[in-house]
């Protein structure tokens, strides 16, 4: 056995770093929290909850919590579903599989700011091709399928396409519209996230061993429905929580797309966490605010981590 | 039984390349602008790569050349007027001189550390690793303003080191070294001390080579997220264009004199993001493994 001190050197850089840049920081916004200070005041003042009290009772805060709510609540089960169904698609091919995985991949390794620049454009009203391929669609197949007039209960005249149509082409400002940026803004999360999902569901699926599916069979398991729920989804569980967390955590954390294309608007139908932070604490020097803001949005990632760890141990061994 | 087979792999390929389809289209706008005219891109025409007419663009003799050097095809035009506005190259090296500082130094800080919590003993070692385990749960976006604060009450916005310091602790480095090395055999470490190797040699000259591949991944996977992350450099660099990263150097492009003009924009945009994905599609398994490498038990 060794005796030398040499670990207090291997340990001590990586000690002394986890403590001045992860865990002291955590400290520092609480305490900025319950003050007044902004960057660059000489004096503050402690001030008790009320940089709290504001995020919870003005209306701008209230609309940031719903922003960021409605981006993680539609991203997060979408993103990890299509991931899922890509992976299950792909995973049953003949060929080709390869072509379409590198696909899904390109948006998880492209510069997403790049990516949200190019995707305002496609769905600029009147440079893109979005709305031109929709305006050259009135009265055929294209309005048909995206009207969805093949829905027995929508009526042909009425749907969002055929109104658009009439309407001399008013397609959708998809960005720069109320009921539609945060969809939209929502879309591109998916776009951007579903691939990375689809990668983690493929490596969960070859694990799965295939005696498994022959025992299903054997069990009168025989379609496809079956067997992927008796096999399939309850092998996959370890996967799922592992993707839906860190989905989660990453969702959390938008901001390139917010502040590059809506930047927190119209009318702070966008207005997500981190983009607030900045917003406040960087460009309008509201620094315990923002503060206030770091703590809550820190509370909410290690609540989600800490419930993650807690379903694992309870729940996820077989 | 085989028809019925085809059928089903038909509607499989049918619905992925739908989807395909979806996933290219920012890829194939961005494209198509960087090589088209004004004109085509206005009146959304000419396809993918446009008519590529010889002509003389009024925004670039207005900027003051001669009308003789403003006279070539579009997509001509588009990449050298990028490159002629923008200091392009400069945001470039800033990429590479930024993301690799920061593996460089998560190596140096990491290495050692995981080496220790996976194969010394000493006191107070459950404890560190359990440090460790809580600083995983940390997201460093998170806590961008605290350190925001700090390095503005050191003085340091606005520098390099501003853009790399707070990166230089990867906990998830430490824990995926750590979880590594525990997998190499004792017997190794020993013989190494045998032959009178000292700690630091050990952890240079026995460890680092065994622990390629994993560090292959975990480069990869620190690169792309330096490389690509936007909120980081937007928080700690205000004004100077020198200490631009690649992807500030897109928002500049866009927010621009130029925005009267796309394809020179769109131009600029694909050169700073074509890079990293050119290597992505040469290396392709590694990429996946690296980025996935989260996704690791």
């Amino acid at each position: 056995m060794h005796n030398s001190k040499a670990h207090i050197w291997f340990i001590a850089p990586a000690i002394i770093l986890m403590i001045i840049i992860l865990i002291f920081p955590l400290f520092l916004a609480g305490g900025i929290s319950f003050t007044d200070y902004n960057l660059g005041n000489k004096t503050f003042e402690w001030v008790g909850l009320e940089n709290y009290d504001k995020m919870f009772n003005r209306k701008t805060y209230v609309k940031m919590i719903w922003a960021t709510a409605t981006y993680v609540i539609v991203v997060v089960p979408i993103s990890v579903v299509l991931g899922l169904c890509a992976a299950m698609l792909l995973n049953s091919l003949r060929f080709g599989a390869d072509i379409y995985k590198t696909i899904f991949f390109l948006p998880v390794m492209a510069t997403l700011l790049a990516m949200a620049i190019a995707w305002e454009f496609t769905l600029h009203p009147t440079l893109g091709i979005v709305n031109s391929f929709l305006a050259n669609g009135c009265g055929g197949v294209r309005e048909f399928i995206l009207g969805f007039h093949w829905l027995p209960w929508v009526d042909s005249q009425e749907s969002w396409y055929a109104v658009a149509c009439a309407n001399n082409m008013d397609f959708p400002y998809w960005l720069k519209q109320k009921n539609t940026a945060i969809w939209t803004v929502c879309f591109i999360g998916i776009w951007q996230a579903f691939g990375f999902n689809m990668v983690l569901y493929l490596a969960g699926l070859t694990s799965i061993p295939r005696e498994l599916y022959q025992a299903a069979e054997m069990d009168g398991a025989k379609s496809t429905w079956e067997q992927f729920k008796l096999v399939t989804w309850p092998m996959l569980g370890p996967t799922t929580l592992f993707v839906v967390t860190i989905t989660t955590i990453r969702t959390f954390q938008v901001f390139d797309t917010i502040e590059i294309l809506t930047k927190g608007g119209p009318s702070k139908t966008t207005y997500v966490m981190m983009y607030a932070i900045f917003e406040k604490a960087i460009q309008q020097n509201l620094t315990s605010i923002g503060a206030a803001i770091t703590v809550v949005f820190i509370g909410f990632i290690l609540v989600l981590t800490f419930f993650q760890r807690y379903v694992i141990e309870k729940r996820v061994h077989y | 039984m085989e028809a019925k087979q085809y059928i089903g792999e038909g509607w499989k390929h049918a619905i992925l390349i739908i989807g395909a389809i979806v996933v290219m289209l920012p890829f194939y706008m961005m494209v198509s602008m960087s090589l088209k005219s004004q004109q085509e891109i206005q009146s959304i025409s000419g396809g993918l790569i446009g008519a590529q007419e010889t002509q003389t663009f009024p925004v670039c003799v207005k900027t003051g050349y001669s009308e003789e050097t403003c006279t070539m095809k579009p997509y001509q035009y588009n990449y050298w007027f990028a490159f002629e506005k923008a200091p392009i190259p400069r945001y470039l090296m800033n990429g590479v001189i930024v993301t690799l500082s920061i593996f460089i130094i998560q190596v140096l800080v990491a290495l050692p550390c995981a080496y220790a919590l996976a194969k010394l003993r000493f006191y107070g070692r459950e404890f560190v690793f359990s440090m460790v385990l809580f600083c995983l749960l940390i997201p460093v976006h998170g806590i961008a303003l605290p350190l925001y604060v700090m390095l503005a009450q050191a003085g340091l916005v606005d520098t390099y080191s501003a853009l790399i310091l707070p990166w230089t602790i990867s906990v998830f480095g430490i824990f995926l070294m750590r979880q590594f090395f525990m997998t190499v055999p004792d017997e190794l470490i020993d013989a190494a001390r045998m032959d009178g190797m000292g700690e630091y040699a050990i952890v240079w000259k026995v460890m680092l080579p065994t622990a390629i591949p994993a560090l292959l991944a975990f480069a990869i996977f620190s690169v792309v997220a330096h490389w690509n992350d936007y909120f980081w450099p937007r928080m700690v660099i205000t004004g100077n264009r020198d200490l631009f990263t690649p992807p500030l150097g897109i928002r500049e492009f866009r927010g621009g004199i130029d925005s009267d003009e796309f394809g020179p924009m769109m131009a600029s945009i694909v050169t700073v993001t074509v890079p990293l994905i050119v290597a992505f599609i040469i290396a392709q398994k590694r990429f996946i493994e690296g980025i996935t490498l989260t996704g690791m038990k």
